[in-house]
């Protein structure tokens, strides 16, 4: 599992993925996890199948007591389906995730961590000092989802926006944009099913100052690939699988 | 899932199948015996040995149906610790796996607690999956208990028939339906038994 560190401030955030023993079969996924200094929040924590990996690789900057809150876009299994595992592994740990989502995510199983329902129009969450804002995205894909924002660091978290599939040898950032774009274009079409929800997103996501778009598939955005990104985004007709 | 979590699963699940049938086949000597009853209640003093026999089958079916309820309830209970224990036994796999793969890490040693307590309670599953089997196979012995019961009954049904004159035929069949029941019951209890016993407490 490859760890690189995309910011590094009072807090850090850090970026997993492009794990070379995954089944070729599964797809590519990445994981985040903001690290203060007693606790740590791990964003999109995964598939059943990556959770040990994921978790060994967790391990080198936290220990298990100090993971003490995961956060889950929406109810894919490709987000959330190891939470059964870190349920099994962590003693006092919080899942927050969309209300919406609650009876369908807790089948993954949930039985130790305390899952906190987030309300559709988003809230604040604190890990310690720092203030999360929990971003509405619904219907990008999911009926209901949401991106985190750090507005200190300037990093937006932006779930399946922005997702893109290579092979797990593909660079941590976009090098190329005017390349990039057609590995992204498909899944955007065919994914995202509104562009009245686009919209929406797009002319909020415009008011953030955003040093680095992460997504949770393929390559993070930053500098001057944000705004390239939203402006190719804004472009595209969406919802093109009917 | 290995080939031993697989046989548990099957075997649990295929308690609650035979047991289906032996609902059935139980209903069906219930409805023998009110059969019965009325052939003795029309034969009269022909069939006079007859009567108490149907009591005795009528209520042998009741209990083997309350019997087989009462057991259906424990199989869910213990399918549900199988599901459980699998849960509990890929954790802590995983875990494992986990510990291997952070070899290095600064905080790898942080993983050995949830380990030891993964292992704890998948050995607690495992014995917990044990005593009830004991008890479900104790539960299941009374059912054998039953069947073997409704046989003799059905043969002292065949020799009171012999002597209910022109209803004969009929209480015979009556007779011979509750030894085929019986024998149904045994059968699918018994299966059941051997798919169990290779988990009891030793």
């Amino acid at each position: 599992m490859k760890m690189t560190k995309i910011y590094e401030g009072a807090h850090q955030w850090v970026m997993f993925g492009r794990d070379d023993n995954k089944p070729d079969n599964i797809i590519d996924s990445n994981q985040y996890i903001v690290r203060t200094a007693n606790k740590c929040l791990l964003l999109e924590p995964g598939g059943t199948e990556l959770f040990a990996p994921m978790m060994a690789a967790v391990l080198h900057h936290a220990p298990v007591d100090q993971i003490t809150d995961l956060f889950a876009s929406h109810q894919d299994p490709d987000v959330i389906s190891s939470l059964g595992l870190w349920d099994q592994a962590l003693s006092n740990a919080k899942l927050h995730a969309p209300a919406l989502w609650e009876g369908y995510i807790r089948n993954f199983g949930c039985e130790s961590i305390e899952y906190v329902p987030i309300p559709d129009n988003g809230e604040t969450i604190k890990i310690e000092s720092v203030e999360l804002q929990i971003i509405p995205a619904h219907y990008l894909h999911s009926p209901c989802g949401f991106h985190v924002y750090d507005p200190q660091a300037k990093i937006l978290m932006c779930g399946s926006v922005g997702s893109a599939f290579e092979g797990t040898g593909a660079p941590v950032f976009v090098e190329r944009f005017d390349v990039h774009v057609e590995k992204m274009r498909y899944y955007h079409q065919r994914m995202m099913p509104s562009n009245q929800a686009k919209r929406a997103w797009i002319d909020r996501v415009r008011n953030l100052d955003i040093d680095i778009l992460a997504p949770q598939h393929g390559r993070m955005f930053k500098g001057d690939d944000v705004k390239r990104f939203l402006d190719w985004f804004d472009s595209l007709q969406v919802g093109t699988g009917v | 899932m290995n080939s031993q979590t697989k046989s548990q699963f099957i075997a649990v699940a295929s308690i609650t199948s035979e047991l289906s049938a032996v609902m059935v086949v139980a209903k069906e000597i219930s409805l023998a015996a009110a059969n019965a009853k009325a052939i003795a209640f029309r034969a009269g003093d022909k069939a006079k040995g007859f009567q108490p026999i149907t009591d005795f089958i009528n209520e042998l079916a009741k209990e083997t149906i309350e019997l087989v309820t009462n057991i259906n309830v424990y199989a869910l209970l213990l399918y549900r610790l199988t599901v459980n224990e699998y849960r509990r036994t890929a954790a802590y796999n995983r875990f494992e796996q986990v510990a291997k793969l952070a070899n290095g890490a600064v905080y790898a040693d942080s993983m050995q607690e949830p380990i030891t307590q993964a292992r704890t309670i998948m050995q607690d599953c495992q014995r917990q999956f044990k005593r009830d089997v004991t008890q479900l196979l104790g539960q299941l012995e009374a059912v054998m208990h039953h069947a073997r019961a409704a046989r003799v009954i059905a043969a002292n049904s065949r020799i009171e028939a012999s002597q209910a004159g022109e209803y004969l035929q009929s209480l015979q069949a009556v007779a011979e339906s509750v030894d085929k029941a019986a024998h149904t019951i045994h059968d699918n209890v018994q299966r059941c038994r051997i798919a169990l016993s290779i988990y009891r407490n030793s």
